[in-house]
């Protein structure tokens, strides 16, 4: 192995997870110490710590492509893994990377280019005969083509950014009078998340779900799939669950989009891993939609059920190995889920909370894996996304896996944050869920309530509330003891008001 | 009967919900279909949290606030606004209710601390339940705030542009 030392040039829970595999493999790594979070759990995990606690510069050090690289000569690192987020699909980094002779752990410059603007990815698409959803050309540059465009091809259109990613700058027009508003915002946010303000405009497939292939390949152009991730319980385009393998699929149909998403990896010359995310309809119609370059949030799901360390096999594939197995050895066993544990309200749609974390309690038991980069004590603020933890459980069937996440959450104790937990409970309760017949319009139509609470807990809180009540107020504690008790539960109503 | 509220009954009223009934001396048990279940409560200095150990299962409680009778607490992560009344107090809320109803103002309230965006209507406009008031900018996302209710716009507390802290009136709309 030729990468002896990995520059992590990310935090938080994915850091932690690179450090795993790289001391598996006898891999030292380097984290960056930041004055935003100099007590971050991340650091604890790596072998050497840079302190950029001194830098003065208004960008984060983790987009800040020249101070990284600076950081790996200092250092010494002889590589860098960008885990997601950030710059981890930011071309000039991995060219820098290759410039200054550190390994990027990653695709190559070309690859995160293409893929990364999606108008150049939907031509390679099409050239490739792969199946796309209509949609303009290039970027759109006014209201008024855009208006032009969406009359050619019909209402519902989502309008995307071009450099876009993460559900973030994505809007959804169904006539023209919405088209001005959308427009601006779309624009606005496509420029605030990703510094570039073009958009494109394609066909609007309306309730598919979210379907993505995990590919691998390496640098002599071999390129297998791990299989999908079934992504369609999302809100506002944000990935809340992923489940693997889908309801929505059988070995046929699961064969067509694997061919096709290597045929998609082999057109952007990719190497390393990277997922194809595609729509599928309810006649089981399935379309292209992007590229991810990097390693996913949602990774450990295909991880559970191929047995195969997908951080792993992106240091090998860095490292010019081949692949040491083919598509033909790559079996799946089970059924994996993934709860984002985010620090968010769902009483007030999903509204990101902060707050210090005073107790952070999970059961353990062999089935799960819990990715974190926070522990007791840590205060979460606004400065970050809002996912505090990972909850991956692996299953023998899907019915099984439903069990365990159940008993899992109902262990789980979390105090000084509300979080999206109440969320998981009532999802595998939910009929729709339990009987995998849902789409990506889950939670904003398919859901009556956002989160589960039983009368059973309505009740203890009534009688929580009177207790204390009853403790700071009451003259006299012990009178007539005699007293009948009972508790007449008045008419309960079902549903809890929200506040 | 206690001596201070006059009365061996009190309840705990959620806002939405019926009320929960429970007789003085308050037990350290409740029954449900007959069936009486004792319920353990403890505090836990470490987390300046209660728990509450109930039926084998452990529920985490928070109080979030407390302003005389009122109390927020976030039981096992689900938040709850719970008054506890007497039978009088009870009795009054209820005649009260009927009747103050419809000149009520709703307030919209900054759900978290962002900055404004833009103002997607004036004051003085109609607005349907659900249309976009305003955009607020928070997490490196754009959240459109939704109008709660139908109503007209009374009142606009805030500018594009500024800062908002959680909690802040941004918007008074007066209910149809």
């Amino acid at each position: 192995m030729a990468i002896k030392k990995i520059l992590i040039a990310n935090r938080g829970e994915i850091a932690i997870r690179i450090t795993q595999t790289a001391k598996k493999m006898g891999i030292s790594t380097v984290a960056i110490k930041t004055a935003v979070e100099p007590n971050a759990l991340y650091l604890s995990f790596a072998d050497e710590v840079y302190d950029n606690t001194n830098d003065t510069s208004p960008i984060s050090v983790f987009l800040n492509i020249e101070k990284l690289i600076t950081i790996a000569l200092q250092t010494r690192a002889d590589s860098l893994h960008p885990g997601y987020g950030f710059l981890s699909e930011n071309a000039q980094l991995a060219q820098n990377c290759l410039n200054n002779d550190i390994v990027f752990i990653g695709p190559s410059p070309d690859s995160i280019r293409d893929m990364g603007n999606k108008t150049i990815a939907r031509e390679i698409a099409m050239a490739n005969g792969i199946p796309m959803a209509g949609g303009s050309k290039g970027a759109i540059n006014s209201v008024e083509d855009a208006i032009a465009i969406a009359s050619k091809i019909s209402y519902p259109v989502i309008i995307k950014a071009v450099s876009g990613g993460g559900g973030r700058g994505m809007r959804i027009v169904k006539e023209d009078s919405e088209m001005a508003k959308m427009f601006n915002l779309a624009t606005n946010e496509a420029k605030k998340s990703f510094n570039d303000a073009s958009v494109f405009i394609e066909k609007y497939i309306e309730n598919p779900r979210h379907i993505e292939f995990q590919v691998l390949g390496d640098q002599s152009g071999n390129v297998i799939h791990l299989g999908e991730r079934e992504c369609s319980i999302q809100r506002k385009h944000q990935k809340l669950f992923e489940e693997a393998p889908s309801t929505a699929l059988d070995s046929e149909l699961r064969e067509q989009m694997g061919s096709v998403a290597i045929k998609m990896a082999k057109a952007a010359k990719y190497y390393s891993a990277g997922t194809v995310e595609f729509l599928l309809d309810d006649k089981k119609n399935f379309y292209f939609m992007e590229m991810n370059t990097r390693i996913q949030v949602e990774h450990p799901i295909t991880e559970a059920i191929t047995g195969i360390d997908l951080v792993e096999q992106q240091i090998r594939v860095a490292n010019g190995e081949t692949l040491s197995f083919g598509q033909d050895d790559v079996k799946f066993n089970g059924w994996a889920f993934e709860c984002r544990i985010n620090s968010e309200d769902v009483q007030s749609n999903f509204i990101p909370t902060t707050g210090r974390l005073e107790k952070f309690s999970f059961p353990e038991y062999p089935y799960l894996r819990l990715d974190t980069g926070i522990s007791v004590g840590t205060t979460v603020t606004t400065n970050f996304d809002s996912m505090i933890a990972k909850l991956i459980v692996h299953g023998k069937d899907r019915d099984d896996a439903i069990q365990k996440c159940s008993k899992i959450l109902d262990e789980t104790q979390i105090i000084g944050l509300k979080t999206t937990i109440p969320f998981f409970k009532m999802l595998f309760k939910n009929k729709r869920f339990i009987t995998g017949d849902f789409t990506t319009a889950f939670i904003e139509k398919q859901v009556d309530q956002y989160y589960d609470f039983s009368e059973e807990e309505k009740l203890l809180a009534a009688w929580f509330v009177t207790k204390l009540f009853v403790e700071e107020n009451l003259e006299t504690k012990h009178i007539n003891t005699n007293q009948d008790n009972k508790l007449n539960l008045w008419l309960m109503s079902k549903r809890i008001s929200t506040f | 009967v206690d001596k201070k509220f006059n009365t061996n009954k009190l309840y705990a009223l959620a806002s939405g919900s019926e009320p929960f009934e429970f007789t003085l001396p308050l037990k350290d048990s409740i029954s449900i279909d007959g069936k009486e279940y004792s319920v353990l409560l403890e505090y836990d200095g470490l987390s300046g949290a209660y728990m509450i150990v109930f039926n084998g299962k452990t529920y985490p409680v928070e109080v979030i606030k407390k302003q005389q009778n009122k109390y927020e607490i976030v039981f096992n992560n689900i938040s709850h606004t719970i008054n506890v009344e007497t039978p009088f107090s009870l009795g009054r809320i209820k005649t009260l209710e009927s009747s103050k109803k419809k000149t009520d103002q709703a307030y919209l309230k900054a759900p978290m601390p962002g900055k404004i965006i833009s103002i997607m209507t004036n004051e003085g406009t109609k607005i349907q339940r659900g249309e976009t008031i305003l955009i607020l900018e928070a997490m490196k996302m754009e959240n459109e705030i939704l109008s709660p209710i139908n109503g007209t716009i009374s009142k606009i507390h805030v500018k594009a542009n500024t800062t908002v802290m959680k909690d802040d009136i941004m918007v008074e709309i007066k209910p149809d």
